[in-house]
């Protein structure tokens, strides 16, 4: 056995039980708050974003239901692109630095907030103002690094049906607990860019090739990474041009935000703020056969503060 | 000899030298993004003080040049002190003298007229500019040291420094990397350019740059002595500076001064010529009997004149005159390069190619490592001028730097709204490499990275047979030239291997009124 292939055959067990833990956790967390089994979601609605997320987190039980002491978090917001934030192709960098916030103060040992851009790293982190945002907290605990190429490693998909490898940022895979911070927005090929789609920020290689069955393959990659907590950002909304956009007059302001364990009830419950249904995404529709959650609204507990 | 630092006189001129040296490493570490799209200063400061640069670049466009009024200084001093700047200022001399140590052979190789080629150049250059022919960039010290910086070393610093940490982070053991990883981050934060771009021509200027200093093989200061055709420029006001250094008194002939001296200045009665000498001032520390001094108002009477002769003026003068009409009549003026893509900011072509000093610094701070030096895309008085190659790298949106570091105003600055209207050019596809037209796969990976904020790439749906022989609808993208402006982000994040599917061409260039870069017909311009 070399190096190499003990780094994959290593990571690939982390993986496993990592996921093995997080299944676990996945059970625990809504039965405490409710007694069924039937995913909840939150939704917020309110003009103070960093209120919005405490709101949104309350009856899941908070974020402390969520991040136990110790714990290495990731928060992968969407900073793919190189504008500012009022043109919503990126998360808000006030919802990403309160949800950050409330990691640290459940207890987090280390915070990461990363995403692999569209356009070049260091302008998307700048534009987007999630890096600024960060650096305010001032905590040594949390890092918003761009994306360091080595530490991509080729993970198989057991699970996959239209991709059975790829590769995935090593920090991705191996933290105790990853919460997944997309903005919604409409995209070309998928419709719409939500929880799910908010993957291809952790992929290495190239990622045009994800295109060729957008659907099942998006379905595919989240078998390996499943968010413990998806916080969907709908605060604005990016209506046309997504998901780049550029144009004030295709972003509209809606004040909401959403927030669920279960990434597919979370898309499937935003797609209809666009007016979708939940079965328009061929993204939703695929991760709900491969079992990654619910798409069906009233088969969701929808719980609006 | 033992160096006597309080009584020496050449340690100022090194301190100059150390001096001058950091400020244009410090400069050239600052030519790139630093968080926000404004550039306060940078390495473009150099090539601004240099009056070949001015010189040559007011002629060939036949304008005053702003930008370049700043080597009035270098001028001014130059006629005060006369050619301190290449031993005081200049980073490309303070290189030199500082690697003779380790390429100086045992003796000096010297050859007949050696020291005219300076002049001839210089000649050559000016009158070629005069006809709009560009040479500067090619001769001029700066760029040819900024240009093989940018181009080859700074990128293979960066490997050579990163790669043995990347090794051990790669392959080593973790408690290895827990050692090597946070010398790797500072070595990045404090000293490594923050990206690992790919030039092309990036070995032809390291070893141009590589030749300049392997001719201290033959001589000390080689280039600064016969080739340096900004030193040619100095060295002609250099004649009437005030500032001389002279021999007083009986002088016992021990001939050190002449065998130290760089520029070999001195001649055999020990007269300095200010047309050679560079004041470095070894000859006043190292006289046994300290004769010689620098003085204003020297009684000296005449310098030893250096130069071409008419005749050789006038041969170089009719090279000067012929190149131009031989380079108007060749096809490519006819029939230019469609692949040739120039920054947002860039002029006219035919002005483009006079102001451009081919100094590489739009290639250094461009974010997306889409500018690259010209073979001959744009014939060869086009060598080293930047290109987009957006196959490797594309014009980000938001970003006006290249126009902010442009030292002659080759590029204009520009604001990010003039930018993001200007066209350098359009995309077309090529269907036959297309996946939703070749295979009916579906992919718009062009439409969804454009940047224009009403996308200039739409699609619409078709129904096609794929190469699976199903019947499939897949959205086929489509270009709308009115809203396209060429900055490439197709091209470069097209998934097909090899050649993109979608392409940038020059046509539609807002520079050009009829979009295209010459007008067919004569060469003469009627």
């Amino acid at each position: 056995m070399n190096r190499r292939d003990f780094i994959r055959k290593s990571i690939c067990v982390t993986a496993g039980s990592i996921a093995a833990g997080k299944a676990s956790r996945l059970i625990q967390t809504p039965v405490s708050a409710f007694p069924d089994s039937t995913p909840v979601l939150v939704v917020a609605t309110g003009t103070d974003y960093p209120g919005l997320v405490t709101d949104a987190l309350g009856p899941l039980g908070g974020m402390g239901a969520f991040v136990k002491p110790g714990y290495r978090v990731v928060v992968k917001p969407n900073i793919g692109w190189n504008r500012a934030p009022e043109y919503a192709a990126n998360t808000h960098p006030e919802i990403v630095r309160a949800v950050v916030e409330q990691v640290l103060k459940a207890g987090a040992s280390r915070v990461a907030v990363f995403d692999r851009t569209c356009n070049e790293e260091r302008l998307c982190y700048h534009q987007s103002g999630i890096k600024a945002a960060i650096e305010t907290l001032k905590d040594s605990r949390v890092s918003c690094d761009y994306i360091d190429n080595r530490k991509f490693v080729e993970v198989d998909i057991p699970m996959g049906k239209s991709i059975q490898k790829w590769e995935f940022y090593r920090e991705a895979l191996e933290a105790d607990l990853y919460i997944n911070v997309p903005v919604a927005k409409q995209h070309g090929l998928t419709k719409l860019s939500l929880g799910l789609k908010n993957v291809m920020g952790v992929l290495g290689g190239s990622r045009g090739k994800i295109h060729h069955a957008i659907g099942q393959r998006l379905a595919d990659l989240n078998t390996i990474i499943r968010p413990d907590l998806t916080i969907i950002d709908a605060t604005r909304m990016l209506l046309r041009n997504g998901p780049a956009g550029g144009n004030l007059e295709d972003v509209r302001i809606r004040n909401t935000l959403t927030a669920s364990a279960d990434i597919v009830a979370s898309d499937a419950y935003v797609s209809t703020l666009f007016g979708y249904q939940p079965e328009d995404l061929d993204t939703t529709v695929a991760a709900h056969r491969s079992g990654l959650g619910e798409m069906q609204l009233d088969r969701i507990k929808i719980v609006t503060v | 000899m033992k160096w006597d630092l309080l009584h020496s006189k050449r340690i100022w001129r090194i301190i100059s030298q150390i001096v001058f040296l950091a400020i244009f490493l410090f400069l050239f570490r600052k030519t790139d993004y630093n968080g926000t799209d404004q550039i306060p200063y940078a390495v473009n400061l150099i090539f601004r003080i240099d009056p070949l640069i001015a010189l040559s670049v007011m002629l060939a466009a036949k304008t005053v040049v702003a930008l370049l009024l700043l080597s009035l200084i270098t001028v001014g001093l130059t006629l005060l002190l006369g050619r301190f700047f290449c031993n005081w200022v200049c980073p490309m001399g303070t290189l030199l003298d500082f690697s003779h140590r380790f390429i100086r052979s045992g003796r000096e190789i010297r050859f007949k007229n050696d020291r005219k080629i300076k002049h001839v150049l210089l000649v050559l250059i000016l009158i070629s500019a005069l006809f709009s022919v560009p040479l500067v960039g090619y001769f001029d010290p700066f760029s040819i040291l900024v240009r093989g910086i940018t181009l080859a070393l700074d990128p293979a610093l960066k490997t050579i420094v990163s790669h043995p940490f990347d090794m051990a982070y790669t392959h080593g053991p973790e408690w290895l990397s827990r050692f090597t990883e946070p010398v790797n981050t500072v070595l990045k934060k404090a000293i490594l350019p923050y990206s690992s771009p790919a030039f092309s021509l990036a070995l032809i200027s390291a070893l141009i740059l590589a030749g300049v200093f392997a001719l201290e093989k033959l001589q000390r200061r080689f280039w600064c002595k016969n080739l340096c055709p900004l030193g040619a420029l100095l060295s002609w006001i250099s004649r009437y500076s005030l500032l001389r250094g002279h021999s007083q008194g009986r002088c016992e002939g021990c001939g050190i001064c002449r065998s130290i001296c760089r520029m070999n200045a001195i001649n055999a009665d020990n007269r300095i010529s200010p047309m050679a000498c560079t004041l470095c001032l070894d000859c006043v520390d190292f006289c046994p009997s300290s004769k010689i001094t620098f003085r204003f108002k020297n009684p000296v009477v005449r310098p030893d004149l250096e130069g071409i002769s008419r005749r050789a003026f006038i041969e170089t003068a009719a090279t000067g005159l012929i190149v131009p009409a031989i380079l108007g009549i060749r096809p490519i003026r006819k029939n230019p390069n469609p692949l040739l893509i120039r920054p947002p900011g860039a002029v006219a072509e035919d002005e483009f190619l006079s102001l451009c000093v081919r100094c590489g610094e739009c290639m250094k701070v461009c974010i997306g490592n889409a500018l690259h030096p010209a073979f001959l895309q744009a014939g060869v008085e086009g060598l080293f001028s930047p290109v987009v190659i957006p196959r490797i790298g594309y014009c980000e949106f938001v970003c006006t730097l290249c126009g902010q570091v442009c030292p002659t105003g080759a590029l204009k600055k520009l604001s990010k709204t003039e930018k993001q209207k200007v066209v350098i050019g359009r995309a077309y596809i090529d269907r036959n490499r297309c996946l939703p037209f070749s295979e009916g796969i579906p992919c718009i990976v062009c439409e969804e990275h454009c940047p224009t904020p009403d996308k200039a790439i739409k699609f619409h749906l078709a129904t096609v047979v794929n190469d699976h022989g199903e019947t499939v609808t897949v959205k086929q993208p489509y270009v709308i030239d009115e809203l396209c402006i060429g900055c490439g982000i197709c091209e470069t994040k097209c998934p097909v291997t090899g050649r993109s599917a979608i392409i940038v061409t020059r046509a539609g260039e807002t520079r050009h009124e009829t979009g295209e870069a010459f007008v067919p017909g004569s060469p003469y311009g009627y």
